[in-house]
């Protein structure tokens, strides 16, 4: 459950102040898909930054779980990240020296957890993912959709509570972008997959539970698409 | 998170970026340190070599390992032999030569050259110095030798060759006479018994007869200039001097170090001093490479960098991973560096450097390997620290923006 109260947020562009939140509040429920959309420079990656512990807010309040995360040091925010929160980024973000198997454990490599059982977990979920005969590939012999899988079986592989995805079909076509969101779909779904999503595509809102619509960093509207 | 897990993860980033990164870039960095490894370590082996064939000449030609000179105020040791006899009593003393020298001029067809002409007793000074075997041509003097002189090859000279200001007679050759004029104005002709060469120009041009020749000319009785002596060990000669002068010697006793005087010490001063610059240059180079390919690796991965701190990646292990790499292409690059040593120290132990002291052999002491890989690997990891730490501190959100 994320609780958000108030957020607020100013950046300093040289002499310019951008007022990328001006009071944004909301919850979500374990299970939900909730879909921010908006204009560009509206503030929804700002707000998914915040609850994603990338970004701190000038005021406001963010609780993951009844956890104050904003009271948090940068140590236990890296753990908070490591251990409750999966990323999917918009340009895969996959480290090219590594394989897909690697780049999926890498995690949790740094978590300490035992090998047997991550390399298990890690080729499962690539499979599970579609990418179970590409696991020994490296970034440069993947497609783009195949990349953003790889980069999805990674946020995934620690079972985090939350997965943030910031436009994470940007770079992809349609077709490859509808997998994705299937493949989304079906984890939240099957799995209970708690999932929040920035896009600004409007045939994305079909796949959300709701959505929570930015207009110059203040919600503007809430909509309810399908059933959690 | 363990310590050692984290480690784990930096020692498995660091590997895979060396396995599968950019071959040419690695092999090139390495190559740069081997060869700054071979010039931290190259200069001070032939300094070594220097100091060595320093010793090496002045013990085994010179003056053997320590120097019997009159007491003050005297010019020649009285009774010689008496005092030999005394000092081959000490324990680890193994040889004593009495010479006596002379300033000379020589004449030989015409031309003259003025330099040290000693006197010896041949079997003693066989027992202390090496000249006799170093002969290029001729016999070595015998005990009973009155019209016998052996030259150095300087003195003997070439024909038609000057000396470049070193005193030469331009074309001795063995069985050729050569008048000697001496101090007291007795002149006398000497046929040349033999030539050596010992590469070090202070005995190449000197020459030798018998003392019982020179005791006549100069009419000395059992006197002597110095007595050489040469101790069992090198290297222990300041305990050998005061073991002498505890079995009651009242001359004066010098080592060969003393002897030597400042001549040598200057010079490996200013050795060191183009040593220490060579090694701060080397080691700056060090720095700036190893720093630019960090530097450069870690700015073309600032996003990367700011991916793994996103998804819980702690910046130590990112930093770690940078300082592993570094350690890598130090420590390969130290050990391709000192197997370039071996071949550049066999090549000049071949074909030696020829110093006017006689042919220098770089002498690679352990200590010197060791301090260069010291210094490499503090200097590295310093600047394999730095630019990973400022790359990796800096604010996710800007990493990842780029």
């Amino acid at each position: 459950m994320i609780v958000a109260e108030n957020l607020t947020r100013v950046y300093t562009m040289g002499r310019v102040e951008v007022r990328a939140l001006e009071g944004v509040s909301l919850s979500v429920a374990r299970g939900e898909f909730v879909g921010i959309m908006g204009a560009s420079g509206s503030g929804k990656s700002t707000l998914l930054h915040i609850l994603g512990l990338l970004d701190r807010p000038d005021s406001g309040r963010v609780t993951i779980d009844g956890t104050d995360v904003l009271a948090l040091s940068d140590h236990r925010r890296t753990l908070f990240r490591l251990n409750r929160l999966g990323y999917v980024f918009q340009d895969y973000a996959l480290i090219g020296e590594l394989t897909a198997l690697e780049n999926v454990y890498l995690t949790s490599l740094v978590r300490g957890d035992p090998k047997e059982g991550y390399l298990k977990k890690s080729a499962e979920i690539l499979s599970r993912v579609g990418l179970g005969d590409r696991m020994d590939h490296r970034q440069s012999e993947l497609s783009g959709g195949e990349q953003q899988r790889v980069a999805i079986a990674r946020a995934l592989v620690n079972s985090p509570s939350i997965l943030l995805a910031d436009e994470p079909c940007a770079n992809l076509d349609s077709q490859t972008s509808k997998s994705i969101l299937d493949l989304f779909a079906r984890l939240n779904e099957d799995l209970g997959q708690t999932i929040l999503m920035v896009s600004h595509e409007d045939w994305h809102k079909e796949y959300f539970c709701r959505v929570v619509t930015l207009r110059d960093g203040l919600i503007e509207d809430v909509t309810e698409c399908r059933k959690a | 998170m363990p310590v050692f897990a984290g480690l784990r993860v930096s020692a498995f980033l660091a590997w895979k970026a060396i396995q599968r990164g950019s071959k040419g870039t690695l092999a090139l960095t390495i190559m740069i340190i081997a060869l700054i490894f071979v010039n931290l370590v190259f200069l001070p082996s032939i300094i070594s070599g220097v100091v060595e064939t320093f010793n090496t000449q002045s013990i085994d030609f010179d003056f053997g390992n320590l120097v019997i000179e009159p007491r003050e105020g005297s010019q020649y040791i009285d009774d010689a032999t008496g005092l030999q006899k005394k000092v081959q009593r000490v324990p680890g003393i193994t040889g004593t030569s009495p010479r006596t020298a002379a300033g000379v001029t020589y004449f030989y067809k015409g031309r003259n050259a003025a330099s040290t002409l000693y006197g010896i007793t041949p079997e003693d000074e066989r027992s202390v110095t090496k000249i006799a075997d170093y002969l290029t041509e001729g016999e070595f003097l015998s005990n009973g030798d009155t019209d016998a002189i052996i030259m150095g090859a300087t003195l003997a000279g070439r024909e038609g060759e000057e000396g470049g200001g070193l005193p030469t007679l331009e074309g001795v050759m063995v069985g050729d006479p050569v008048e000697v004029a001496y101090p007291n104005g007795a002149t006398r002709t000497y046929r040349v018994k033999g030539i050596y060469e010992t590469q070090s120009f202070g005995v190449d041009t000197s020459a030798f007869i018998t003392n019982r020749e020179m005791s006549g000319v100069l009419g000395l009785q059992d006197q002597a200039s110095v007595i050489l002596v040469k101790t069992e060990v090198n290297g222990r000669e300041e305990e050998y001097q005061r073991e002498l002068l505890s079995y009651g010697i009242q001359e004066e006793v010098r080592t060969y170090q003393e002897k030597a005087g400042g001549f040598v010490d200057q010079a490996i001063q200013s050795f060191n001093i183009i040593n220490a610059i060579s090694t701060m240059v080397s080691l700056i180079i060090a720095v700036v490479v190893v720093f630019i390919v960090i530097f450069i690796n870690t700015v073309n991965r600032r996003r990367q960098i700011g991916i793994l701190k996103a998804i819980g990646i702690d910046q130590r292990i990112i930093i770690n991973s940078y300082v592993l790499q570094v350690l890598f292409i130090t420590a390969v690059g130290a050990l391709a560096g000192i197997a370039l040593n071996a071949g550049v120290t066999t090549y000049l132990t071949a074909y030696p450097l020829v110093f006017p002291g006689g042919p220098v052999y770089p002498l690679v002491e352990a200590s010197a390997i060791l301090r260069s890989i010291a210094s490499l690997f503090a200097v590295s990891v310093v600047a394999g620290y730095i630019p990973a730490w400022r790359i990796a501190r800096e604010d996710i959100l800007s990493a990842i923006r780029g």
